[in-house]
Parts: structure tokens; C-alpha cells; sequence
């Protein structure tokens, strides 16, 4: 068998890194992202070195591809069930002003909840954070505004205990929220 | 330990674990001695079941109070009710800000490919006409009316003494406030018990327990506790819609905050 060529290496894995990006880029179900095993299905078994190269190339552009698990927590590049794990692209800084077109009233709402609710260690009773928001907004505006959040994957639901969700989990830098909001 | 009191700690658990409160209120240690010193008592199957099943309750609450450890540990732990007390002081704009620059959003896009287009064609080209297909779709089993308060009985949403205690009160408050615009009756201070009230009047005005005077020219609607000597229904019934909106009780909650 003919030995590779570094330029023909170079050439495959480029096409790889494109193919990678294809596929991170552009939505292929209603969450956003793809699963390590469709990684591995599409780039083959040394998918993890592919993602490597593309986030080498993204981090120039300000974003960078962004490893979940299924229970939600987020991983680097190594580690075990790599293949169950979700990948999304991010953007790594907050660097532009507006990336939303939510109502600054909506964004505090969700802002105070995560807040509320990472305090409380990851989740609370949906009437307390009800009733929490109620201070400050109409009931019928926080209710919706809950609902949501759920459907948007900011918050999930179990037997009315509102948890922090996937999205928050990939999106949202914890640490630096509760540290702003403790400094403001 | 009977068997109740396996149940009430089985229960304990899981109620630790699905309120999030704290794990370490469960005294595991004591607990696991008793089990362990009553196992031996245990005589039927089931009674052996639920002990299998509290020990795994229990194995879940040492889980969690790993996990309670862990996370007060770590570096984003914040007292919660210093969290709450920050949060009530910070301004919409205030709360907003700190969200945006903690946020990464995930870069996602929508977009159409040509083969999806194909595959979309090829699907509208392999549907059946929707005259030959309607059995797909039946018709939604539609509501003659809204949902009445039978239904709402049925479904164990109201129990008939609360709702009739409700009438009652309402009831009262008419007689005691005598005729008096619509909308200054049901108005309350949150706009929910509003919507409530209105509900409880309009059962009120179809029982034939309360009258309304409309007004069409000055658009205004008044209500009236029925006069018992008068005839309370002379079978001309008709419908009178009002309206109810959250704007109009806003303006209504604001005029009485000046006033």
C-alpha cells in the first residue's frame, strides 16, 4: 500500500475540518449541535483530532466548539462516552454588544432566575420562583416568560421543580453571572 | 421500625430529592443501623421489598449529599438568601447586563439545501390528495362551550363547596356595595383575582343573583344585587359581553394609586 503524502494528508484533513464545520454550524435537529457518535460517523474514529484542528481555527474568529454531556456538564477535549457527549460551536467572548433580540425585560427575568436557582443549588419549586419573580413583573408575564425558558432549553421542568437546562449548561459562564450580579 | 415508618422515610427521601432541600437533614448513619438491626424481624417478601427500597432511598440521598458537598465546595457557591437579597435590589437593565456577559450563545444556523428541497418535492409529489386522506386527520373533538363549572368539578380542579363558598362571598360584597360599575366590582389588586372575580360574577348574574344596567350610549355597565321580590327570570336571556383586558386594569390600579 502506497504511503500517504503529507500534502495529501493535509488535503484530508482539511476536507475533514470543512465536513466538521458543516456539521456544527448548520442545525441538524431541533437542539442545536451534534453527538459525538454522529462526529464519529461522519469523520471517523479520530473525530476528537478533527475537532481539535477546527477549534484551532475557530479561536481565531472568537468562537469554540464546546463539548457537553448528557447530564449536562461541560467536558473538554478528552474524557469517556466522548460519543454520547454533545458538540455545539460558541462564541468564546462576549465580545459584541447584541446577539439577542429579546425585550431587556425577558433577558433580566431569565438572568435572575438562573441566578436564583444556581444559588439554590440547581433547582427550585416553580411557585418559589414564581413568586420571586412576581415581585418585580405581572404574574401572567412570568409565568409565560417560564414557559419559555423551558421551551428554549434555558430551563427544564420536573413534577413542577425548575432546574437549570442544556442551554444554560453550554451558554451560560455561571461563575462570571453570579459574580456580576454580586458586584452590580 | 414497622413497616409505616419504612414508608415515611422512603418518602422523606424522595422528597429530598425532588425539592432539592438539604440532604444532610437525614440522619443516614442512624437510620442504617436501625435497618440493619431490624432486618432480621423482617418476615414476609414485601416487607423485605420495602427494606430493599429504603436502602436504595438512602444510597440516593448519600449521592446527593456528595453532590451537596461538591457544590458548596465549589467556587460559584453563593449563600442563596444573599443571592436572593441582591437580586431584589439589582435593575431590570442592571440583571440583563450581567447576563450578557456571561453568555456564550451557541452559534447555530437554518438553512436549506437543494437535496432537502428534492426530498420535500418528492414528498409533496408522493402525498395523497387531502380529499383522500381526511380519515388522517378527524376532526378535533370540539367543546360544545367553554369548560362549565361541572366540568371543572369533574376534573378536580375546584370542589363544589369552595366554588359555592366563593359565590357566596361575592354574594355578600354586592349586597353590602349595592349598584356599583361593573369594572369597580371585580376589580381587585392583582389582576388574577379580577379575572376570578368576573368569573364568580357572571355565575352570579346567570343564576339570576345579580343584575346588570348597560348603558350603551356612556358605554357603561352597572351591577345590582337582584331585588328577591322581583321576578327573577322572565325568560328573556341574552348575552352581555364585557370586556377584560390587562391594560384597562392597569389604568384602573394606577387611578387608584393617585387617588
Amino acid at each position: 500500500m502506497e504511503e500517504e503524502t503529507e500534502e495529501e494528508l493535509r488535503t484530508r484533513t482539511e476536507k475533514k475540518v470543512k465536513k466538521a464545520a458543516q456539521l456544527l454550524f448548520f442545525r441538524r435537529h431541533r437542539v442545536p449541535g451534534v453527538k459525538g457518535w454522529e462526529l464519529k460517523k461522519a469523520l471517523g474514529d479520530n473525530y476528537m483530532e478533527v475537532i481539535g484542528v477546527l477549534n484551532a481555527a475557530l479561536d481565531k474568529f472568537g468562537m469554540e466548539v464546546k463539548r457537553i454531556s448528557e447530564e449536562g456538564e461541560e467536558k473538554g477535549e478528552s474524557g469517556e462516552k466522548t460519543e454520547r457527549d454533545r458538540f455545539m460551536i460558541v462564541l468564546k467572548n462576549h465580545l459584541i454588544e447584541k446577539a439577542s433580540g429579546a425585550r431587556i425585560d425577558d433577558v433580566a427575568m431569565l438572568s435572575a432566575t438562573l441566578a436564583y436557582i444556581i444559588s439554590k443549588q440547581g433547582k427550585a419549586p416553580r411557585k418559589a420562583v414564581e413568586d420571586f419573580l412576581s415581585a418585580k413583573f405581572p404574574k401572567h408575564r412570568v409565568f409565560f416568560a417560564l414557559d419559555r425558558y423551558i421551551k428554549q432549553g434555558y430551563l427544564g421542568e420536573d413534577d413542577k421543580v425548575l432546574h437549570i437546562g442544556w442551554r444554560t449548561r453550554a451558554e451560560v459562564d455561571r461563575k462570571t453571572l453570579l459574580d456580576l450580579i454580586l458586584a452590580a | 421500625m414497622k413497616s409505616e415508618e419504612l414508608f415515611q422515610l422512603i418518602n422523606f427521601c424522595k422528597t429530598i430529592q425532588k425539592e432539592g432541600t438539604d440532604p444532610f437533614d437525614l440522619n443516614v448513619k442512624r437510620y442504617l443501623e436501625t435497618l440493619k438491626e431490624y432486618l432480621k424481624k423482617w418476615k414476609s417478601f414485601d416487607d423485605l421489598l420495602i427494606d430493599a427500597e429504603a436502602i436504595s432511598e438512602l444510597a440516593k440521598i448519600i449521592e446527593l449529599q456528595g453532590k451537596w458537598i461538591r457544590d458548596r465546595s465549589a467556587s460559584f457557591y453563593i449563600d442563596p438568601v444573599l443571592m436572593e437579597l441582591k437580586l431584589k435590589m439589582l435593575e431590570p437593565a442592571q440583571l440583563a447586563n450581567a447576563f450578557f456577559e456571561s453568555w456564550h450563545p451557541i452559534i447555530s444556523m437554518d438553512r436549506i439545501t437543494s437535496k432537502r428541497l428534492k426530498e420535500g418535492l418528492d414528498y409533496w409529489n408522493a402525498l395523497l390528495p387531502f380529499s383522500e386522506r381526511k380519515e388522517e386527520f378527524p376532526p378535533p373533538s370540539t367543546l360544545e362551550t367553554a369548560f362549565d363549572i361541572e366540568d371543572l368539578i369533574d376534573l378536580n380542579i375546584l370542589s363544589r363547596t369552595e366554588f359555592e363558598d366563593a359565590i357566596k362571598e361575592v354574594s355578600k360584597e354586592l349586597e353590602e356595595r349595592g349598584r356599583i360599575e361593573y369594572h369597580a366590582f371585580i376589580y381587585e389588586d392583582e389582576f388574577e383575582d379580577s379575572v376570578k372575580k368576573a368569573y364568580l360574577t357572571s355565575y352570579l348574574v346567570s343564576e339570576g343573583k345579580a343584575q346588570l344596567d348597560v348603558n350603551p350610549l356612556e358605554e357603561e355597565v352597572f351591577i345590582s344585587p337582584s331585588n328577591a321580590n322581583e321576578e327573577a327570570n322572565t325568560g328573556d336571556v341574552k348575552s352581555i359581553p364585557i370586556s377584560l383586558s390587562y391594560e384597562d386594569w392597569m389604568r384602573w390600579k394606577r387611578k387608584q394609586k393617585k387617588n
